[in-house]
């Protein structure tokens, strides 16, 4: 029903929560990683807000409709036009057959997303239509989305109109300045006083060597504790280096003295420390930032980090559309 | 008039391939950005010559829509 | 040490690790796997999934369905049910693997790596070096003569993490730091004292020294042991390396290539951790190939 006129830098078939119940075997849930943005794109077409919609990364596609419809765009501003004519984010829109939407370079943030009245109806895999694409699973045909490619979406009436009210839009930052939330551990007993005071003080700045599966950081080194260095050699000598353990996403996985944010298309084991984990509400910001952004870590608790996943599900809801 | 190309994403400058004073024909590849380890590479619309650069090659962080590259 | 009491982790506001000790011990790995299948069986409430590793086992929750506290308590109830392992017999695939060691592929990633990111030892000659072997044909020897048990798939799909089921083969060397950017399809690496296998070309922190052409991940499923999953492997299986030089390797990825090739399986078998435990006694662990 969606004819790829042009793919854009990278755009794919993503559903939330994601591929879920194959951590054991290394599939990642992948996922759209602003699931704030995305749960309402789906919410303002009449969708579950779960529903499979696209992502699309820093440069956007242009999609030609072959029948009526109605669609939504939120999250990083695309400059998103329908035949050339600018539409508004954060609303339902109609669309007829021959329309082409075109999307062109995020302004603000990094992601944006586009759901469509009855969601895109690729055949799932693993129980997801969402795409891990570097390992060829999910989505159209287990890729991004190629030029010429039609992409199915199912059948539904969708309502044109709706608005997200202001407050329940993502509030992305024009000064490239983020506090992110980060919940201690597993591993935060393997780092010294100073380095925690070191990291939670810090500027860190997200590298260009960042994609969907993990967010690189650059910023002060890491120093350890005794667990680091007093341990059984088959952990591996180095101080980050433990016993292959299971990761959680949005794990800081400290590989040697580099911090890497596993996220949604992340890697679910390996031998390296993780001393602080992003919890899932906070993935929004990490979804719109752009290399060259700066993060500052803030601690919360588990239960903090629960209670802002909370307040975020019922954000995501009808109480946040206007009709 | 110089005919400005401007950085089609954010990202960093990978490779810079002209110069002040480069003769180039529409299609030739001015400069090539890296975002989420992927080439995004820029083509010259117009045959000209380059006017002036104001990217470097290395240059990290850079937004979408900078002026890169003129040509006349 | 296997610990007295697990250890339970945060892991942000969804996950739990739960840690049985801090060694490559068969046991651990029996602990986390036994958890893992006593929390399906038992439809905990609130769990999502599992992924149990070599001496832990990462529990990932939905914190509106339960909390950290709760989850710990149902955790350490299911921990006491779990017999001793000295028990437990099962089925044990034993898959031979031809694999070209001290390869060109992989010496070429660590060229790569030593010209665009750092300069290091080359892998072989590191490892070795460090466990105090003769050289690199001593590591060849080594390391390729121990059957290696699957104690876990991750990291990319499809990946095994394997311990040496013999100890007199046990080696030990640090990840790469920073990782590598990427490591070729099929290569046989090490890190701590796991080995493993990489499916496809990923990035990667291993030290790497060999290359297998036997697919052990195929989205296409077009052998017969891909029948069930696009994952070669599951925990319990064993490896063992057949070092094998680049001729066979290029006959047996030809035959990969137009489907004709066999996989080398034995599947008769069963492991039984008693008879392990007392074979692992009857060592002279002190001695090395």
């Amino acid at each position: 029903m969606l004819e790829v006129i042009e793919p854009g830098l990278e755009t794919s078939v993503q559903d939330w929560p994601g591929r879920l119940g194959y951590w054991n075997q290394g599939f990642p849930p992948s996922g759209p990683m602003d699931s704030w943005s995305f749960r309402l794109a789906n919410l303002l077409v009449g969708n579950e807000p779960g529903a499979a919609g696209l992502e699309a990364q820093y440069i956007g596609p242009s999609l030609k409709f072959e029948r009526d419809g109605v669609i939504a765009v939120t999250g990083a501003d695309m400059q998103a036009k329908l035949d050339g004519a600018p539409i508004p984010m954060w609303e339902s829109v109609a669309v007829k057959a021959g329309q082409t939407l075109q999307m062109a370079f995020a302004k603000t943030g990094a992601r944006g997303y586009i759901a469509i009245a009855g969601g895109i109806d690729t055949e799932p895999w693993l129980g997801s239509r969402s795409t891990f694409h570097k390992a060829g699973v999910g989505g159209m045909e287990g890729q991004a989305l190629k030029k010429g490619q039609v992409v199915p979406v199912a059948g539904a009436n969708g309502k044109a109109g709706r608005k997200v009210i202001d407050k329940a839009r993502t509030p992305i930052p024009t000064d490239k300045q983020w506090e992110i939330e980060v919940v201690a551990g597993p591993n935060d007993d393997w780092i010294d006083e100073a380095g925690h005071k070191r990291f939670l003080g810090s500027d860190w700045k997200l590298s260009s060597k960042s994609d969907r599966t993990g967010f690189r950081l650059d910023g002060p080194d890491w120093t350890f504790t005794k667990k680091a260095t007093n341990k059984a050699p088959e952990h591996g000598s180095e101080p980050s280096n433990i016993i292959d353990q299971g990761y959680p996403c949005g794990a800081i996985n400290l590989a040697g003295q580099t911090p890497i944010i596993l996220v949604n298309d992340g890697p679910s084991m390996g031998g390296f420390v993780n001393p602080y984990t992003v919890p899932r509400a906070a993935f929004w910001k990490l979804g719109q930032s752009k290399p060259g952004d700066i993060y500052r870590f803030k601690a919360v608790s588990v239960e903090e980090a629960q209670a802002m996943a909370h307040k975020l599900r019922e954000l995501c809801s009808e109480a946040s559309i206007a009709k | 008039m110089a005919e400005e190309v401007r950085t089609q994403t954010a990202g960093n400058m990978w490779k810079v391939l002209v110069k002040a004073g480069d003769k180039v024909k529409a299609g030739d590849v001015l400069f090539i950005m890296e975002v989420m380890k992927m080439e995004v590479p820029h083509e010259a619309p117009i045959d000209g010559t380059v006017k002036a650069v104001s990217v470097e090659e290395g240059q990290e962080g850079l937004d979408a829509d900078t002026v890169a590259v003129e040509i006349e | 040490m296997i610990y007295e009491e697990p250890k339970y982790l945060t892991g942000g506001d969804r996950y739990m690790l739960i840690e049985f000790g801090d060694e490559m011990n068969l046991e651990l790995n029996f602990m986390g796997q036994s958890l893992a299948q006593a929390v399906e069986e038992n439809s905990v409430k609130g769990v999502i999934e599992t992924a149990p590793c070599f001496a832990s086992t990462l529990i990932h929750y939905e914190p509106e369905e339960i909390k950290f506290a709760d989850l710990k308590s149902e955790m350490r109830s299911l921990i006491e049910t779990l017999g001793p392992s000295e028990d437990i017999e099962l089925d044990s695939r034993l898959f031979y693997f031809p694999a070209v060691y001290l390869d060109p592929w992989t010496k070429e990633a660590v060229d790569d790596y030593c010209a665009k990111i750092t300069e290091k030892e080359w892998d072989p000659e590191f490892i070795a070096r460090l466990n105090g072997l003769d050289g690199v044909e001593q590591f060849v020897r080594v390391h390729s003569g121990t059957e290696y048990w699957v104690a876990s798939l991750g990291f990319w799909p499809g990946l095994p993490f394997m311990m040496a089921l013999d100890p007199r083969c046990m080696l030990t060397a640090p990840k790469y730091n920073p990782p590598r950017t990427w490591t070729p399809e099929g290569t046989v690496g090490m890190g701590g004292a796991s080995t493993c296998i990489y499916p496809v070309a990923t990035p990667g922190g291993y030290q790497i020294f060999g290359r297998t052409p036997v697919p052990i991940w195929d989205t296409q499923q077009r052998f017969p042991q891909f029948e069930e999953s696009i994952c070669l492997f599951k925990p319990g299986d064993r490896v063992k390396f057949v070092p094998c030089g680049l001729d066979e390797y290029e006959q047996v990825a030809a035959q990969v290539a137009d489907g004709s090739y066999q996989y080398n399986l034995v599947g008769y078998q069963r492991f039984s951790v008693k008879n392990y435990k007392a074979w692992v006694e009857s060592l002279d662990t002190a001695s090395r190939f």
